[in-house]
Protein backbone atom coordinates (compact mmCIF):
# COMPACT_ATOMS: atom_id res chain seq x y z
CA UNK A 1 0.00 0.00 0.00
CA UNK A 2 2.33 1.87 0.94
CA UNK A 3 4.65 1.21 -2.29
CA UNK A 4 1.72 2.15 -4.26
CA UNK A 5 1.43 5.67 -2.68
CA UNK A 6 4.93 6.36 -3.45
CA UNK A 7 4.52 5.12 -6.85
CA UNK A 8 1.77 7.65 -7.06
CA UNK A 9 3.76 10.21 -5.95
CA UNK A 10 6.05 9.37 -8.57
CA UNK A 11 4.26 9.28 -11.40
CA UNK A 12 2.58 12.40 -10.54
CA UNK A 13 5.10 14.47 -9.92
CA UNK A 14 7.31 13.23 -12.85
CA UNK A 15 5.19 13.77 -15.74
CA UNK A 16 3.90 16.98 -13.89
CA UNK A 17 7.59 18.01 -14.20
CA UNK A 18 7.67 16.97 -17.84
CA UNK A 19 4.79 18.84 -18.94
CA UNK A 20 6.55 21.89 -17.45
CA UNK A 21 9.64 21.28 -18.90
CA UNK A 22 7.67 20.56 -21.99
CA UNK A 23 5.53 24.22 -21.35
CA UNK A 24 8.26 26.27 -21.16
CA UNK A 25 10.14 25.07 -24.25
CA UNK A 26 7.05 25.76 -26.25
CA UNK A 27 6.66 28.98 -24.34
CA UNK A 28 10.48 30.42 -25.46
CA UNK A 29 10.16 28.84 -29.24
CA UNK A 30 6.13 30.19 -30.10
CA UNK A 31 5.33 33.02 -28.51
CA UNK A 32 1.98 33.94 -27.25
CA UNK A 33 0.24 30.04 -27.11
CA UNK A 34 -1.35 30.09 -24.20
CA UNK A 35 -3.88 27.16 -25.34
CA UNK A 36 -0.94 24.74 -26.64
CA UNK A 37 0.62 25.07 -22.97
CA UNK A 38 -2.72 24.02 -21.27
CA UNK A 39 -3.17 21.10 -24.19
CA UNK A 40 -0.23 19.68 -22.52
CA UNK A 41 -0.93 20.11 -19.10
CA UNK A 42 -4.51 18.20 -19.92
CA UNK A 43 -2.44 15.68 -21.50
CA UNK A 44 0.31 15.10 -18.58
CA UNK A 45 -3.38 15.04 -16.02
CA UNK A 46 -4.76 12.36 -18.20
CA UNK A 47 -1.56 10.28 -18.30
CA UNK A 48 -1.24 10.72 -14.49
CA UNK A 49 -4.72 9.58 -14.28
CA UNK A 50 -4.22 6.42 -16.11
CA UNK A 51 -1.31 5.43 -14.23
CA UNK A 52 -2.27 5.67 -11.08
CA UNK A 53 -4.86 4.63 -8.60
CA UNK A 54 -7.83 6.74 -6.78
CA UNK A 55 -9.11 10.49 -7.22
CA UNK A 56 -6.20 12.43 -5.34
CA UNK A 57 -3.60 12.77 -7.89
CA UNK A 58 -5.73 13.66 -10.41
CA UNK A 59 -7.08 16.51 -8.51
CA UNK A 60 -4.20 17.19 -6.91
CA UNK A 61 -2.45 17.68 -10.13
CA UNK A 62 -5.17 19.57 -11.87
CA UNK A 63 -4.94 22.12 -9.33
CA UNK A 64 -1.11 22.29 -9.80
CA UNK A 65 -1.61 22.44 -13.72
CA UNK A 66 -3.73 25.83 -13.32
CA UNK A 67 -1.28 27.28 -10.59
CA UNK A 68 1.34 26.45 -12.77
CA UNK A 69 -0.37 28.00 -16.24
CA UNK A 70 -1.40 31.04 -13.88
CA UNK A 71 1.91 31.49 -12.81
CA UNK A 72 4.43 30.77 -14.87
CA UNK A 73 2.78 30.88 -18.54
CA UNK A 74 0.29 34.08 -18.14
CA UNK A 75 0.97 37.58 -17.69
CA UNK A 76 2.02 38.98 -15.54
CA UNK A 77 4.62 36.21 -15.39
CA UNK A 78 5.42 34.48 -11.41
CA UNK A 79 3.06 35.81 -9.88
CA UNK A 80 -0.76 34.62 -9.37
CA UNK A 81 -3.41 36.94 -10.64
CA UNK A 82 -7.23 35.24 -10.48
CA UNK A 83 -8.92 37.67 -11.58
CA UNK A 84 -7.76 37.58 -15.33
CA UNK A 85 -10.66 37.31 -17.71
CA UNK A 86 -11.76 33.80 -18.06
CA UNK A 87 -9.83 32.23 -16.35
CA UNK A 88 -12.24 30.75 -13.76
CA UNK A 89 -13.67 28.77 -16.32
CA UNK A 90 -10.04 27.23 -17.91
CA UNK A 91 -9.45 26.19 -14.11
CA UNK A 92 -12.89 24.50 -13.75
CA UNK A 93 -12.28 23.11 -17.25
CA UNK A 94 -9.06 21.58 -16.12
CA UNK A 95 -10.95 20.51 -13.06
CA UNK A 96 -13.76 18.63 -14.82
CA UNK A 97 -11.59 16.61 -17.51
CA UNK A 98 -9.25 15.15 -14.39
CA UNK A 99 -12.15 14.25 -12.36
CA UNK A 100 -14.18 12.51 -15.54
CA UNK A 101 -11.49 10.67 -16.70
CA UNK A 102 -10.08 9.18 -13.48
CA UNK A 103 -13.83 8.27 -12.52
CA UNK A 104 -13.73 6.35 -16.51
CA UNK A 105 -9.85 4.86 -15.78
CA UNK A 106 -10.60 4.19 -12.32
CA UNK A 107 -14.09 2.57 -13.26
CA UNK A 108 -12.04 0.66 -16.06
CA UNK A 109 -9.58 -0.89 -13.98
CA UNK A 110 -11.96 -2.53 -11.62
CA UNK A 111 -14.04 -3.78 -14.76
CA UNK A 112 -10.54 -5.42 -15.93
CA UNK A 113 -10.01 -6.63 -12.34
CA UNK A 114 -13.22 -8.42 -12.32
CA UNK A 115 -12.97 -9.77 -15.56
CA UNK A 116 -9.57 -11.49 -14.91
CA UNK A 117 -10.88 -12.89 -11.67
CA UNK A 118 -14.11 -14.09 -13.74
CA UNK A 119 -11.54 -15.54 -16.02
CA UNK A 120 -9.30 -17.38 -13.53
CA UNK A 121 -12.78 -18.85 -11.91
CA UNK A 122 -14.37 -19.99 -14.84
CA UNK A 123 -10.73 -21.83 -16.02
CA UNK A 124 -11.02 -23.63 -12.47
CA UNK A 125 -14.52 -24.65 -12.97
CA UNK A 126 -12.94 -25.88 -16.50
CA UNK A 127 -10.36 -27.81 -14.84
CA UNK A 128 -12.57 -29.03 -12.14
CA UNK A 129 -15.20 -30.27 -14.46
CA UNK A 130 -12.35 -32.09 -16.44
CA UNK A 131 -11.08 -33.91 -13.17
CA UNK A 132 -14.83 -34.73 -12.70
CA UNK A 133 -15.24 -35.95 -16.02
CA UNK A 134 -12.00 -37.57 -15.57
CA UNK A 135 -12.41 -39.58 -12.45
CA UNK A 136 -16.24 -40.82 -13.76
CA UNK A 137 -14.92 -42.05 -16.73
CA UNK A 138 -12.55 -43.68 -15.13
CA UNK A 139 -14.84 -45.67 -12.54
CA UNK A 140 -17.03 -46.55 -15.03
CA UNK A 141 -14.48 -47.92 -17.34
CA UNK A 142 -12.46 -49.91 -14.26
CA UNK A 143 -15.18 -51.36 -13.44
CA UNK A 144 -16.41 -53.48 -16.50
CA UNK A 145 -13.18 -55.48 -16.54
CA UNK A 146 -12.57 -56.01 -13.13
CA UNK A 147 -16.19 -57.61 -13.06
CA UNK A 148 -14.85 -59.62 -15.68
CA UNK A 149 -11.50 -60.83 -13.89
CA UNK A 150 -13.88 -61.30 -10.90
CA UNK A 151 -16.24 -62.97 -12.19
CA UNK A 152 -13.77 -65.38 -15.05
CA UNK A 153 -11.05 -66.43 -12.49
CA UNK A 154 -13.96 -67.24 -9.63
CA UNK A 155 -15.79 -69.47 -12.23
CA UNK A 156 -12.43 -70.41 -12.59
CA UNK A 157 -11.80 -71.71 -9.14
CA UNK A 158 -15.38 -72.84 -8.35
CA UNK A 159 -16.09 -75.45 -11.36
CA UNK A 160 -12.47 -76.20 -11.68
CA UNK A 161 -13.32 -80.33 -12.33
CA UNK A 162 -16.48 -79.47 -14.63
CA UNK A 163 -14.71 -77.51 -17.18
CA UNK A 164 -12.87 -78.77 -20.21
CA UNK A 165 -9.60 -77.98 -20.97
CA UNK A 166 -11.12 -75.68 -23.70
CA UNK A 167 -13.37 -74.01 -21.08
CA UNK A 168 -10.72 -73.01 -18.86
CA UNK A 169 -8.68 -71.89 -21.71
CA UNK A 170 -11.27 -69.67 -22.86
CA UNK A 171 -11.94 -68.55 -19.51
CA UNK A 172 -8.10 -67.87 -19.04
CA UNK A 173 -8.13 -66.00 -22.35
CA UNK A 174 -10.80 -63.56 -21.14
CA UNK A 175 -8.64 -62.73 -18.16
CA UNK A 176 -5.81 -61.80 -20.18
CA UNK A 177 -7.84 -59.37 -22.50
CA UNK A 178 -9.63 -57.77 -19.54
CA UNK A 179 -5.87 -57.32 -17.75
CA UNK A 180 -4.25 -56.24 -20.85
CA UNK A 181 -7.05 -53.32 -20.85
CA UNK A 182 -7.04 -52.50 -17.48
CA UNK A 183 -2.79 -51.96 -18.09
CA UNK A 184 -3.27 -49.92 -21.05
CA UNK A 185 -6.11 -47.66 -18.71
CA UNK A 186 -3.69 -47.40 -15.99
CA UNK A 187 -0.67 -46.22 -18.88
CA UNK A 188 -2.96 -44.15 -19.88
CA UNK A 189 -3.67 -42.28 -16.14
CA UNK A 190 0.22 -42.51 -15.55
CA UNK A 191 0.78 -40.11 -18.61
CA UNK A 192 -1.44 -37.89 -16.88
CA UNK A 193 0.50 -37.41 -13.59
CA UNK A 194 3.32 -37.01 -15.80
CA UNK A 195 1.82 -34.13 -16.83
CA UNK A 196 -0.01 -32.34 -13.68
CA UNK A 197 3.44 -33.27 -11.60
CA UNK A 198 4.72 -30.50 -13.44
CA UNK A 199 1.80 -28.19 -13.42
CA UNK A 200 0.04 -28.70 -16.90
CA UNK A 201 3.39 -27.75 -18.73
CA UNK A 202 5.13 -30.67 -20.21
CA UNK A 203 9.67 -31.27 -20.43
CA UNK A 204 10.10 -31.20 -23.83
CA UNK A 205 12.98 -32.04 -25.67
CA UNK A 206 14.08 -32.34 -29.19
CA UNK A 207 12.76 -35.41 -30.78
CA UNK A 208 12.78 -37.01 -34.56
CA UNK A 209 9.17 -37.74 -35.29
CA UNK A 210 10.06 -41.01 -37.30
CA UNK A 211 11.16 -42.14 -34.11
CA UNK A 212 8.38 -41.60 -32.56
CA UNK A 213 5.80 -42.95 -35.11
CA UNK A 214 8.39 -46.22 -35.60
CA UNK A 215 8.18 -46.63 -31.19
CA UNK A 216 4.42 -46.39 -31.34
CA UNK A 217 4.16 -48.49 -33.78
CA UNK A 218 6.22 -51.21 -32.03
CA UNK A 219 4.12 -51.40 -29.02
CA UNK A 220 0.97 -51.13 -31.18
CA UNK A 221 2.44 -54.13 -32.78
CA UNK A 222 3.11 -55.69 -28.96
CA UNK A 223 -0.67 -55.19 -28.56
CA UNK A 224 -2.43 -56.52 -31.54
CA UNK A 225 -0.09 -58.25 -32.94
CA UNK A 226 -1.70 -58.61 -36.38
CA UNK A 227 -2.72 -54.96 -36.48
CA UNK A 228 -2.57 -53.59 -40.34
CA UNK A 229 -1.48 -49.98 -40.48
CA UNK A 230 -0.07 -48.47 -43.58
CA UNK A 231 2.41 -45.72 -42.09
CA UNK A 232 4.63 -43.26 -43.41
CA UNK A 233 6.91 -40.14 -42.71
CA UNK A 234 8.13 -37.74 -44.84
CA UNK A 235 11.12 -37.96 -46.79
CA UNK A 236 12.67 -35.11 -44.68
CA UNK A 237 13.90 -35.97 -41.26
CA UNK A 238 11.82 -34.05 -38.38
CA UNK A 239 13.04 -33.01 -35.48
CA UNK A 240 10.57 -31.02 -32.99
CA UNK A 241 10.35 -30.59 -29.41
CA UNK A 242 7.99 -32.57 -27.05
CA UNK A 243 7.57 -35.36 -24.75
CA UNK A 244 8.08 -38.47 -26.71
CA UNK A 245 6.49 -41.02 -24.21
CA UNK A 246 3.42 -38.92 -23.97
CA UNK A 247 3.39 -38.44 -27.99
CA UNK A 248 3.60 -41.89 -28.19
CA UNK A 249 1.04 -42.47 -25.66
CA UNK A 250 -1.53 -40.82 -28.41
CA UNK A 251 -0.82 -41.72 -30.90
CA UNK A 252 -0.60 -45.53 -29.72
CA UNK A 253 -4.22 -44.44 -28.51
CA UNK A 254 -5.62 -42.87 -32.00
CA UNK A 255 -4.68 -46.28 -33.82
CA UNK A 256 -5.79 -48.89 -31.11
CA UNK A 257 -9.21 -47.03 -31.22
CA UNK A 258 -9.11 -47.30 -34.99
CA UNK A 259 -8.52 -50.50 -35.12
CA UNK A 260 -10.85 -51.73 -32.32
CA UNK A 261 -13.81 -48.98 -32.95
CA UNK A 262 -14.00 -48.90 -36.63
CA UNK A 263 -15.51 -51.94 -36.68
CA UNK A 264 -13.79 -52.79 -40.47
CA UNK A 265 -10.84 -55.10 -41.19
CA UNK A 266 -9.02 -52.45 -43.74
CA UNK A 267 -5.68 -51.67 -43.06
CA UNK A 268 -5.34 -48.10 -40.96
CA UNK A 269 -3.45 -45.31 -42.27
CA UNK A 270 -1.13 -43.49 -40.23
CA UNK A 271 0.71 -40.48 -41.45
CA UNK A 272 2.44 -37.41 -40.77
CA UNK A 273 2.78 -34.07 -42.71
CA UNK A 274 4.84 -31.07 -42.57
CA UNK A 275 3.25 -27.62 -42.46
CA UNK A 276 4.69 -24.06 -42.12
CA UNK A 277 4.52 -23.94 -38.46
CA UNK A 278 3.38 -27.27 -37.37
CA UNK A 279 3.78 -30.94 -37.84
CA UNK A 280 0.36 -32.61 -37.65
CA UNK A 281 -0.27 -36.22 -37.27
CA UNK A 282 -3.12 -38.37 -39.19
CA UNK A 283 -4.86 -41.81 -38.31
CA UNK A 284 -7.10 -42.83 -40.44
CA UNK A 285 -9.83 -45.26 -40.24
CA UNK A 286 -12.19 -46.95 -43.17
CA UNK A 287 -14.72 -47.62 -40.38
CA UNK A 288 -18.12 -47.05 -39.48
CA UNK A 289 -16.91 -43.24 -38.79
CA UNK A 290 -18.36 -41.35 -35.48
CA UNK A 291 -21.15 -40.41 -34.87
CA UNK A 292 -21.74 -37.06 -35.55
CA UNK A 293 -23.17 -35.73 -32.24
CA UNK A 294 -20.24 -37.21 -31.01
CA UNK A 295 -18.00 -35.54 -32.79
CA UNK A 296 -17.86 -32.23 -30.26
CA UNK A 297 -17.56 -33.67 -27.30
CA UNK A 298 -15.56 -36.83 -28.12
CA UNK A 299 -12.46 -35.41 -26.51
CA UNK A 300 -14.37 -34.35 -23.45
CA UNK A 301 -13.88 -37.75 -21.44
CA UNK A 302 -17.45 -37.94 -20.74
CA UNK A 303 -18.68 -41.44 -20.87
CA UNK A 304 -20.47 -42.38 -23.83
CA UNK A 305 -24.45 -43.35 -22.71
CA UNK A 306 -25.56 -43.96 -26.05
CA UNK A 307 -28.77 -46.16 -26.66
CA UNK A 308 -26.73 -48.93 -28.30
CA UNK A 309 -23.63 -51.10 -27.59
CA UNK A 310 -22.42 -48.86 -24.70
CA UNK A 311 -20.06 -51.46 -23.97
CA UNK A 312 -18.37 -51.63 -27.29
CA UNK A 313 -17.19 -47.93 -26.31
CA UNK A 314 -15.79 -48.69 -23.08
CA UNK A 315 -12.19 -46.67 -22.63
CA UNK A 316 -12.79 -44.99 -25.82
CA UNK A 317 -13.81 -41.80 -24.08
CA UNK A 318 -10.83 -41.95 -21.55
CA UNK A 319 -8.06 -42.84 -24.03
CA UNK A 320 -9.25 -39.35 -25.73
CA UNK A 321 -9.77 -37.01 -23.51
CA UNK A 322 -5.76 -37.85 -21.97
CA UNK A 323 -5.13 -37.36 -25.83
CA UNK A 324 -6.44 -33.94 -25.65
CA UNK A 325 -5.09 -32.96 -22.38
CA UNK A 326 -1.44 -34.07 -23.53
CA UNK A 327 -1.53 -32.02 -26.90
CA UNK A 328 -3.38 -29.13 -25.05
CA UNK A 329 0.05 -29.28 -22.92
CA UNK A 330 2.24 -29.37 -25.79
CA UNK A 331 0.59 -26.59 -27.28
CA UNK A 332 -0.89 -28.10 -30.41
CA UNK A 333 -4.63 -29.09 -31.37
CA UNK A 334 -6.00 -32.13 -31.78
CA UNK A 335 -8.96 -32.62 -33.86
CA UNK A 336 -11.88 -35.46 -35.06
CA UNK A 337 -13.34 -35.47 -38.91
CA UNK A 338 -15.29 -38.07 -40.89
CA UNK A 339 -14.27 -38.89 -44.19
CA UNK A 340 -16.29 -40.56 -46.98
CA UNK A 341 -14.97 -44.07 -45.55
CA UNK A 342 -14.95 -43.52 -41.90
CA UNK A 343 -13.06 -41.59 -39.32
CA UNK A 344 -9.44 -39.15 -39.35
CA UNK A 345 -8.39 -38.46 -36.06
CA UNK A 346 -5.70 -35.86 -35.93
CA UNK A 347 -3.23 -33.84 -34.29
CA UNK A 348 -0.68 -30.85 -34.33
CA UNK A 349 2.38 -30.09 -32.77
CA UNK A 350 4.26 -26.41 -32.78
CA UNK A 351 7.41 -26.62 -34.65
CA UNK A 352 9.34 -23.89 -32.38
CA UNK A 353 9.21 -23.95 -28.75
CA UNK A 354 6.70 -20.91 -27.49
CA UNK A 355 9.37 -17.91 -26.63
CA UNK A 356 8.85 -18.39 -23.02
CA UNK A 357 9.94 -21.58 -22.77
CA UNK A 358 13.53 -21.43 -24.46
CA UNK B 1 21.30 -79.03 -23.40
CA UNK B 2 23.95 -78.42 -21.29
CA UNK B 3 24.08 -78.11 -17.67
CA UNK B 4 21.57 -76.04 -16.36
CA UNK B 5 22.23 -72.25 -16.09
CA UNK B 6 21.48 -70.98 -12.85
CA UNK B 7 19.46 -67.45 -12.99
CA UNK B 8 19.28 -65.30 -10.07
CA UNK B 9 15.73 -63.27 -9.30
CA UNK B 10 15.78 -60.10 -6.84
CA UNK B 11 12.20 -58.76 -6.45
CA UNK B 12 10.20 -58.05 -3.88
CA UNK B 13 6.75 -58.93 -5.10
CA UNK B 14 5.66 -62.32 -3.98
CA UNK B 15 2.88 -62.42 -6.97
CA UNK B 16 5.26 -61.37 -9.84
CA UNK B 17 8.04 -63.31 -7.91
CA UNK B 18 6.59 -66.08 -8.38
CA UNK B 19 5.26 -66.20 -11.99
CA UNK B 20 8.56 -65.24 -12.98
CA UNK B 21 10.29 -68.23 -10.97
CA UNK B 22 7.38 -70.65 -12.72
CA UNK B 23 8.29 -69.26 -16.47
CA UNK B 24 11.83 -69.40 -15.81
CA UNK B 25 11.74 -73.21 -14.34
CA UNK B 26 9.49 -74.38 -16.64
CA UNK B 27 11.86 -73.12 -19.66
CA UNK B 28 14.59 -75.27 -18.25
CA UNK B 29 16.71 -72.76 -15.70
CA UNK B 30 17.53 -73.14 -11.99
CA UNK B 31 16.10 -70.51 -10.52
CA UNK B 32 17.23 -68.64 -6.70
CA UNK B 33 15.16 -65.92 -5.75
CA UNK B 34 15.54 -62.97 -3.43
CA UNK B 35 12.74 -60.37 -1.51
CA UNK B 36 15.19 -57.69 -0.69
CA UNK B 37 18.75 -56.27 -1.94
CA UNK B 38 20.76 -57.49 0.88
CA UNK B 39 19.77 -61.05 0.38
CA UNK B 40 20.36 -61.10 -3.51
CA UNK B 41 23.67 -59.09 -3.05
CA UNK B 42 24.52 -62.10 -0.85
CA UNK B 43 23.25 -64.92 -3.17
CA UNK B 44 24.68 -63.48 -6.05
CA UNK B 45 28.32 -63.22 -4.55
CA UNK B 46 28.23 -67.43 -2.94
CA UNK B 47 26.12 -68.57 -5.61
CA UNK B 48 27.58 -66.63 -8.91
CA UNK B 49 24.41 -67.10 -11.04
CA UNK B 50 24.84 -67.04 -15.00
CA UNK B 51 22.23 -64.01 -14.66
CA UNK B 52 21.20 -61.51 -13.01
CA UNK B 53 16.75 -60.45 -12.63
CA UNK B 54 17.06 -57.34 -10.84
CA UNK B 55 13.70 -55.12 -10.21
CA UNK B 56 14.92 -51.59 -9.93
CA UNK B 57 12.00 -50.49 -6.96
CA UNK B 58 13.52 -52.75 -4.19
CA UNK B 59 12.47 -51.86 -0.54
CA UNK B 60 16.03 -51.62 0.92
CA UNK B 61 18.30 -50.57 -1.34
CA UNK B 62 18.11 -48.25 -4.75
CA UNK B 63 18.43 -50.24 -7.83
CA UNK B 64 21.57 -48.46 -9.15
CA UNK B 65 23.39 -48.91 -6.06
CA UNK B 66 23.05 -52.79 -6.43
CA UNK B 67 24.22 -52.88 -10.15
CA UNK B 68 27.36 -50.98 -8.97
CA UNK B 69 27.51 -53.54 -6.24
CA UNK B 70 27.78 -56.11 -8.40
CA UNK B 71 29.92 -54.54 -11.12
CA UNK B 72 32.43 -53.94 -8.19
CA UNK B 73 33.38 -57.49 -8.58
CA UNK B 74 31.88 -59.32 -11.34
CA UNK B 75 30.87 -58.91 -14.62
CA UNK B 76 27.64 -61.59 -15.24
CA UNK B 77 24.68 -59.90 -16.91
CA UNK B 78 21.98 -58.18 -15.53
CA UNK B 79 18.19 -57.50 -16.63
CA UNK B 80 17.31 -54.71 -14.95
CA UNK B 81 12.96 -54.82 -14.48
CA UNK B 82 11.38 -51.10 -14.44
CA UNK B 83 8.05 -49.41 -15.14
CA UNK B 84 7.47 -47.61 -18.10
CA UNK B 85 7.22 -44.05 -17.55
CA UNK B 86 9.98 -43.98 -15.59
CA UNK B 87 12.75 -44.00 -18.73
CA UNK B 88 15.37 -41.45 -16.85
CA UNK B 89 15.97 -44.47 -14.20
CA UNK B 90 16.24 -46.77 -17.45
CA UNK B 91 18.95 -44.99 -18.58
CA UNK B 92 20.95 -44.80 -15.00
CA UNK B 93 20.72 -48.66 -14.76
CA UNK B 94 21.91 -49.01 -18.10
CA UNK B 95 24.55 -46.78 -17.95
CA UNK B 96 25.98 -48.10 -14.31
CA UNK B 97 26.38 -51.28 -16.18
CA UNK B 98 23.10 -53.69 -16.45
CA UNK B 99 22.89 -55.41 -19.81
CA UNK B 100 19.25 -54.64 -20.86
CA UNK B 101 16.08 -54.08 -19.31
CA UNK B 102 12.62 -55.27 -19.08
CA UNK B 103 9.32 -53.11 -19.28
CA UNK B 104 6.81 -54.46 -16.78
CA UNK B 105 4.40 -55.36 -17.39
CA UNK B 106 6.13 -57.96 -19.64
CA UNK B 107 4.92 -60.96 -21.38
CA UNK B 108 6.61 -64.31 -20.64
CA UNK B 109 8.07 -64.86 -24.34
CA UNK B 110 9.73 -61.11 -24.14
CA UNK B 111 10.90 -61.88 -20.67
CA UNK B 112 12.57 -65.39 -22.15
CA UNK B 113 14.04 -63.59 -25.12
CA UNK B 114 15.73 -61.02 -23.46
CA UNK B 115 17.43 -63.87 -20.59
CA UNK B 116 18.70 -66.03 -24.22
CA UNK B 117 20.16 -62.95 -25.68
CA UNK B 118 22.14 -61.77 -22.45
CA UNK B 119 23.01 -65.67 -21.61
CA UNK B 120 24.25 -65.88 -24.76
CA UNK B 121 26.27 -63.14 -25.40
CA UNK B 122 27.86 -63.50 -21.72
CA UNK B 123 29.20 -66.86 -23.09
CA UNK B 124 30.01 -65.91 -26.55
CA UNK B 125 32.25 -62.64 -24.97
CA UNK B 126 33.84 -65.18 -22.48
CA UNK B 127 34.64 -67.93 -24.61
CA UNK B 128 36.03 -68.85 -28.47
CA UNK B 129 35.32 -66.23 -31.25
CA UNK B 130 34.44 -68.55 -34.09
CA UNK B 131 34.94 -67.04 -37.65
CA UNK B 132 30.98 -66.60 -37.69
CA UNK B 133 31.15 -63.93 -35.41
CA UNK B 134 32.52 -61.52 -38.15
CA UNK B 135 29.16 -61.46 -39.72
CA UNK B 136 26.26 -60.01 -38.48
CA UNK B 137 22.75 -61.54 -40.28
CA UNK B 138 19.57 -60.42 -39.80
CA UNK B 139 16.82 -60.79 -42.90
CA UNK B 140 17.96 -59.68 -46.20
CA UNK B 141 20.72 -57.68 -44.46
CA UNK B 142 24.34 -58.76 -43.67
CA UNK B 143 27.31 -56.63 -42.41
CA UNK B 144 30.79 -58.30 -42.84
CA UNK B 145 32.84 -56.52 -40.14
CA UNK B 146 36.31 -57.74 -42.10
CA UNK B 147 35.56 -56.68 -45.26
CA UNK B 148 33.59 -53.31 -43.86
CA UNK B 149 30.80 -54.38 -46.42
CA UNK B 150 27.10 -54.07 -45.54
CA UNK B 151 24.67 -56.17 -48.14
CA UNK B 152 20.81 -55.92 -48.37
CA UNK B 153 19.46 -58.40 -50.63
CA UNK B 154 23.26 -59.13 -51.53
CA UNK B 155 23.55 -55.68 -52.97
CA UNK B 156 25.98 -53.71 -51.44
CA UNK B 157 24.64 -50.06 -49.36
CA UNK B 158 27.22 -47.29 -48.73
CA UNK B 159 27.68 -45.94 -45.61
CA UNK B 160 29.70 -43.15 -44.01
CA UNK B 161 32.65 -43.08 -41.66
CA UNK B 162 30.17 -42.51 -38.62
CA UNK B 163 27.32 -44.66 -39.93
CA UNK B 164 29.39 -47.73 -40.50
CA UNK B 165 30.82 -46.87 -36.66
CA UNK B 166 27.36 -46.59 -35.32
CA UNK B 167 25.93 -49.72 -37.46
CA UNK B 168 28.80 -51.65 -36.30
CA UNK B 169 28.21 -50.49 -32.55
CA UNK B 170 24.72 -51.42 -32.49
CA UNK B 171 24.84 -54.68 -34.16
CA UNK B 172 27.49 -56.09 -32.26
CA UNK B 173 25.17 -55.40 -29.09
CA UNK B 174 22.58 -57.15 -31.04
CA UNK B 175 19.13 -57.16 -28.92
CA UNK B 176 20.15 -55.30 -26.32
CA UNK B 177 19.30 -51.49 -25.79
CA UNK B 178 22.20 -49.01 -26.35
CA UNK B 179 21.56 -45.70 -24.41
CA UNK B 180 22.13 -42.34 -26.29
CA UNK B 181 24.95 -41.52 -24.20
CA UNK B 182 26.84 -45.05 -24.71
CA UNK B 183 26.49 -44.54 -28.79
CA UNK B 184 27.92 -41.22 -28.92
CA UNK B 185 30.95 -41.53 -26.96
CA UNK B 186 31.39 -44.71 -28.37
CA UNK B 187 31.29 -43.15 -31.81
CA UNK B 188 32.38 -39.38 -31.38
CA UNK B 189 34.88 -40.10 -28.51
CA UNK B 190 34.34 -39.95 -24.66
CA UNK B 191 34.17 -35.70 -24.65
CA UNK B 192 31.73 -35.42 -27.42
CA UNK B 193 28.60 -33.29 -27.15
CA UNK B 194 25.98 -34.83 -25.36
CA UNK B 195 23.24 -33.06 -27.45
CA UNK B 196 21.87 -35.84 -29.70
CA UNK B 197 20.61 -34.16 -32.65
CA UNK B 198 23.47 -35.18 -34.58
CA UNK B 199 23.09 -38.42 -33.42
CA UNK B 200 19.38 -38.27 -34.84
CA UNK B 201 20.70 -36.91 -37.69
CA UNK B 202 22.50 -39.77 -38.54
CA UNK B 203 20.30 -42.67 -37.47
CA UNK B 204 17.51 -41.17 -39.80
CA UNK B 205 19.96 -41.34 -42.95
CA UNK B 206 20.54 -44.97 -41.86
CA UNK B 207 17.28 -45.52 -41.73
CA UNK B 208 16.96 -44.55 -45.25
CA UNK B 209 19.19 -46.61 -46.17
CA UNK B 210 18.47 -49.41 -44.58
CA UNK B 211 14.80 -49.76 -43.91
CA UNK B 212 12.09 -50.18 -46.38
CA UNK B 213 9.76 -47.66 -44.06
CA UNK B 214 11.68 -45.50 -41.89
CA UNK B 215 8.35 -45.58 -39.77
CA UNK B 216 8.31 -49.26 -39.75
CA UNK B 217 11.93 -50.29 -39.13
CA UNK B 218 12.88 -53.82 -39.35
CA UNK B 219 15.63 -53.98 -38.28
CA UNK B 220 16.93 -50.80 -35.62
CA UNK B 221 13.81 -49.88 -32.89
CA UNK B 222 14.09 -47.05 -31.28
CA UNK B 223 13.28 -46.55 -27.63
CA UNK B 224 11.91 -43.57 -26.89
CA UNK B 225 14.31 -41.44 -23.86
CA UNK B 226 16.51 -44.32 -23.56
CA UNK B 227 18.10 -45.73 -26.73
CA UNK B 228 18.61 -47.95 -30.05
CA UNK B 229 18.08 -51.70 -30.16
CA UNK B 230 19.48 -53.79 -33.15
CA UNK B 231 17.22 -56.76 -33.84
CA UNK B 232 18.89 -59.91 -32.86
CA UNK B 233 21.79 -61.61 -34.84
CA UNK B 234 20.97 -64.40 -36.63
CA UNK B 235 24.20 -65.77 -37.04
CA UNK B 236 24.66 -67.47 -33.33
Amino acid sequence: MKLKKLSNLIITLSCLAAATALAFLFFHLVPNNGSNIALIYILALIIIVRFTDGYLPGVFSSVVAVICVNFLFTYPYFALNFTLAGYPITFLEMLAVTLFVSTMTTHMKEQAKLIAERDKLLSEAEKEKMRANLLRAVSHDLRTPLTGIIGASSSYLENHDALTESEKNAIVTHIQEDANWLLNMVENLLSVTRIYNRSTKVKKTDESVEEVVSAAMLRLKKRIPDAQVGVSVPDELLIIPMDAILIEQVLLNLLENAIIHSQSREPILCYVEDNDKTVSFHVKDFGIGIAEDRVRDIFDGAPYIGSTESDSNKGMGIGLSICKTIITAHDGSINVRNHEQGAEFYFSLPKERPPHES
Amino acid sequence: MNPKKQLLLIEDERNICNFIMTTLKSNGYKVISALNAETGLSLAASQCPDLILLDLGLPDMDGIEVIRKIRSWGNLPIIVISARTQEREKVEALDAGADDYITKPFGTSEMMARVRTALRRSTSGSGQRSSDQNRYIAGNLVIDYEKHIITIDGEIIHFTQIEYKILTYLSRNAGRVITYDSLISHVWGPFADSNNRILRVNMANIRRKLENNPADPQYIFTEIGIGYRMIDNENQ
